[in-house]
């Protein structure tokens, strides 16, 4: 007899109706209806707009592989023991640490140019200050991952990375005693600044950053894609776009393919190494400076320092600093242009002021420390 | 005898060697895939009617004939250049040996330019089948010049027994097609056709990619549908392929794929099970990724930079590929025959035994004179005296061809922190050579006499302890 199937069994029918039953709990129609709605500008500078998925694939590569970093690192004095085991010992621990590693860099430089790329498209004007704020907060909330990360291993370079980065605000008048008493936990990095760089690392700063992407992602759903000036002078009729889903998201995860694919080569061919164990006792070998991302930083301190000794330098410089930060910050209170395709031009040449003085700095700071 | 050995500081031979070698794969695959695509796709688009395709074709055709002509041919030449500096004993083996299987592969190379440039020329000049057949005259040729390649690359994996068993008697030549048909040469054959392939579909998407989607979307869209076929036959079969090889491949060899599971420490094989890493997910994200940036919706906003972005992911699948059947070989340069360092299995004991320095031509007599004269003062009982220039010719000698002192497989890295005792570990060690060392599935035999490697443990020593040398500050 032949055997006639029921049409609910239909594998079309029976996905449907799973949907239906959790439309009908969740209310995610309204969802979809947008994101199949949802259109991508298409132009010459449209390969920018891959930069914020491939920040949100590598804080997603991050998130993972923290977790299972977690399953074996031991905070306190086994720190380093624990490290060494995940590098030595534990069946591929080596990659897993790697790939954090390497994809936490790769994840601020792409942050940085993401930054870059929504300055110089202006896609900061107005309705998307907000937007703007809160990519500079993930900005700073980054590095300070990258910095309270750092430390975990425990080891040589490490210590003395953690102890110079701690010595620079602490020179500030009325600093010593918070950056000793929250951050250090004492007058020395030891096994309580390690806990508490773990306890910002893994539970602080995850629970700033995530409702703060969450705000970020909902205000870039709200606004879509920024146009850059030279796309908004053309009529609406000569402007292209293409569907969010499926054509983009397509792209978007063939883009995050390839990323994947640069942080194994990376992973596999320069793995992160772990060094001595970090001894207090020790002198701190030669060439210690901080990471690349805070090198531009750290040289433009020194350079001031040069022309300014003591702590007036010093003082002069982290003003200089904030004071930087606050504009850059505040640059959508001033070029507030609304009009489609006005340029901004003095906008640009203060953005390409600042991305050449971080360039050179930071290659000055290496050729001075290498 | 040993030659002075090339001194390539901080890339080593041995990576520069790769870094030629990978660029020629890459091409030369394209070559031989891209000889199947082009007459194909041409009788393809004449069964459709279709003269903008061929249009397109001829454009493919000249970007085909440049990149494999001129690039293919120029990296050729720079292996032959950079392996006979990096290992000059192999290189000579090989050309002693394969003379007559390269001879071959010269005419078919010959014939397989002539045609290609004879297919470019004659678009239109003459009919279509006889054009179409030109096509399949490259196509073949260069797929044969794979062939005798393939013979030639398997057999410093595999010799297989009969080579081995007459090697050193000057009677190679009659084991010359064992040596041809190892036990390695069909897997990899269809592993290397299969890569060829799909090589042939990732440049097919770069030439597509170039078309203007807004003026012929439906060409467009064709071209890039048809070229991303090509992936297809080798991300399904190469896992297939992989193991085949694999199966031929030695046990000892193929144990050291698992030699990265546990750790990633300095000094050891642990490369090539990262690279086994790459190379699994490189295959599949070059395919997926065509498959995500070329969909039917995508296809007519496909860019260059797309496809570029594909390209890079088949040059890291190529690269992984090919590092880890070089380094599967290791200790060997010539499997079970010829160590990495140029030592043939056979002579070890006579170095072990006569020395590693005394017969090469890059000492003066009245050095080696003294060295002996040393060398029995010592064995009578006078203290030793440190040596460390007759070290640094066993260095160059036998560790240069892949080692460096601060880059690539960093001496000082590996012997960092380590007193002349802590040296003299790890050089006896390789010296001893026993069944149980730690270092036998990876390196080579260190030879020389007990007088020898002393002076190789004095020249290690004086440079590990000396500073670094830095670069002087403005």
């Amino acid at each position: 007899m032949e055997r006639r199937w029921s049409p609910v069994f239909n594998p079309s029918n029976l996905l449907k109706a799973i949907w239906q039953w959790v439309d009908a709990r969740l209310d995610l129609s309204p969802i979809v209806k947008h994101a199949s709605e949802k259109q991508v500008p298409e132009h010459r500078h449209s390969s920018w707009y891959y930069w914020g998925g491939i920040c949100l694939f590598l804080f997603v590569v991050q998130v993972l592989t923290g977790v299972l970093l977690m399953v074996y690192y031991r905070s306190g004095p086994d720190a380093y023991d624990s490290v060494r085991e995940i590098t030595y010992q534990i069946r591929f621990g080596w990659l897993i640490r790697s790939v954090h590693a390497w994809s936490a860099n790769l994840m601020i430089f792409a942050v940085f140019v993401h930054m870059f790329s929504v300055f110089f498209m202006k896609a900061y004007r107005q309705p998307r200050e907000f937007g703007w704020w809160s990519g500079l907060g993930l900005l700073g909330l980054c590095m300070v991952f990258g910095f309270s990360g750092y430390l975990l291993p425990m080891d040589e370079l490490a210590f003395f990375a953690t102890r110079v980065g701690l010595a620079i605000p602490e020179t500030l008048p009325g600093m010593s005693g918070i950056i000793s008493a929250v951050l250090r936990g004492g007058p020395e990095v030891a096994s309580a600044t390690l806990q508490r760089f773990f306890a910002l690392h893994v539970v602080v700063l995850p629970a700033l950053f995530a409702p703060l992407l969450g705000i970020h992602l909902w205000l870039v759903q709200k606004h879509g894609n920024a146009l850059p000036p030279s796309e908004e002078a053309k009529p609406e009729a000569e402007r292209k776009s293409v569907p969010f889903f499926p054509n983009f998201a397509m792209r978007d995860m063939a883009v995050w393919l390839i990323v994947l694919n640069v942080i194994a080569v990376l992973a596999a061919l320069f793995p992160w190494q772990l060094d001595a164990a970090a001894d207090p006792l020790k002198p701190a070998p030669p060439g210690i400076h901080p990471e690349w991302y805070f090198m531009s930083q750290f040289e433009a301190l020194k350079l001031l320092g040069r022309v300014i000794p003591g702590t007036l330098g010093e003082f002069a410089g982290v003003g200089l600093f904030t004071l930087a930060l606050l504009m850059w910050a505040a640059v959508p209170l001033f070029d507030t242009r609304t009009a489609p395709g006005q340029r901004g031009r003095n906008t640009t040449l203060f953005g390409l002021l600042v991305l050449i003085a971080v360039i050179a700095l930071t290659v000055i700071g290496y050729i001075e420390v290498l | 005898m040993n030659y002075p050995v090339w001194d390539v500081t901080f890339l080593g031979s041995g990576l520069m060697i790769a870094l030629i070698a990978i660029f020629h794969v890459f091409i030369s695959h394209f070559a031989v895939g891209g000889g199947f695509y082009l007459p194909m796709t041409e009788a393809l688009a004449l069964r459709k009617g279709r003269k903008d395709w061929m249009e397109q074709l001829k454009k493919h055709s000249k970007f085909f004939l440049i990149l494999t002509g001129v690039f293919g041919a120029v990296t050729g030449v720079g292996i032959w250049f950079v392996i006979g500096l990096a290992n000059p004993e192999a290189t000579s083996t090989l050309i002693h040996f394969w003379v007559f299987a390269w001879g071959i592969e010269w005419v078919v190379f010959l014939v397989e330019l002539s045609s290609i440039a004879a297919y470019y020329y004659l678009w239109g000049r003459v009919s279509d089948a006889l054009h179409i057949k030109i096509g399949w005259v490259y196509a073949i040729t260069a797929w044969l010049s794979l062939f005798a390649i393939n013979g030639i690359l398997t057999f410093m994996l595999t010799p297989g027994q009969p080579w081995l068993a007459v090697a050193g008697s000057g009677h190679e030549t009659f084991a010359f097609w064992s040596a041809f048909f190892n036990p390695t040469f069909w897997p990899s054959l269809l592993v290397r056709t299969l890569i060829c392939l799909s090589m042939a579909g990732v440049f097919a998407l770069v030439s597509a990619s170039r078309i203007d989607g807004e003026k012929h979307p439906e060409l467009k869209t064709e071209t890039i549908l048809w070229a991303r076929k090509w992936l297809l036959p080798s991300f399904l079969l190469l896992p297939v392929g992989l193991f085949w090889y694999l199966s031929q491949v030695p046990e000892g060899h193929r144990a050291l794929l698992s030699l990265g599971a546990a750790t990633v420490g300095q000094g050891l094989f642990t490369i090539l099970t990262r690279l086994t890493i790459v190379l699994a997910l490189a295959s599949f994200g070059t395919v997926a990724s065509v498959y995500l940036l070329t969909s039917q919706r995508n296809a007519v906003g496909f860019r260059l930079g797309a496809a570029l972005g594909i390209a890079s992911l088949a040059y890291m699948t190529i690269g992984a590929t090919e590092m880890l059947r070089e380094m599967l070989r290791k200790p060997y340069v010539i499997g079970q025959h010829m160590y990495s360092n140029g030592v043939r299995k056979s002579e070890v004991a006579g170095f072990n035994q006569n020395g590693y320095l005394t017969k090469t031509l890059w000492v003066r007599p009245e050095e080696r004179a003294r060295w002996a004269a040393e060398d029995q003062a010592a064995a009578s009982g006078a203290p030793r005296i440190v040596n460390p220039a007759r070290g640094e010719l066993m260095f160059r000698g036998q560790c240069m061809a892949c080692h460096t002192w601060d880059g690539y497989r960093g001496m000082r890295t590996f012997l960092k922190g380590r007193d002349r005792q802590g040296v003299s570990n790890i050089v006896n060690v390789l010296h001893a050579y026993r069944a149980d060392s730690p270092y036998r599935p990876f390196m080579p035999p260190l030879v020389g006499t007990q007088a020898e490697v002393e002076s190789l443990i004095d020249y290690l020593t004086s440079q590990v302890s000396a500073p670094k040398p830095q670069p002087s500050k403005p």
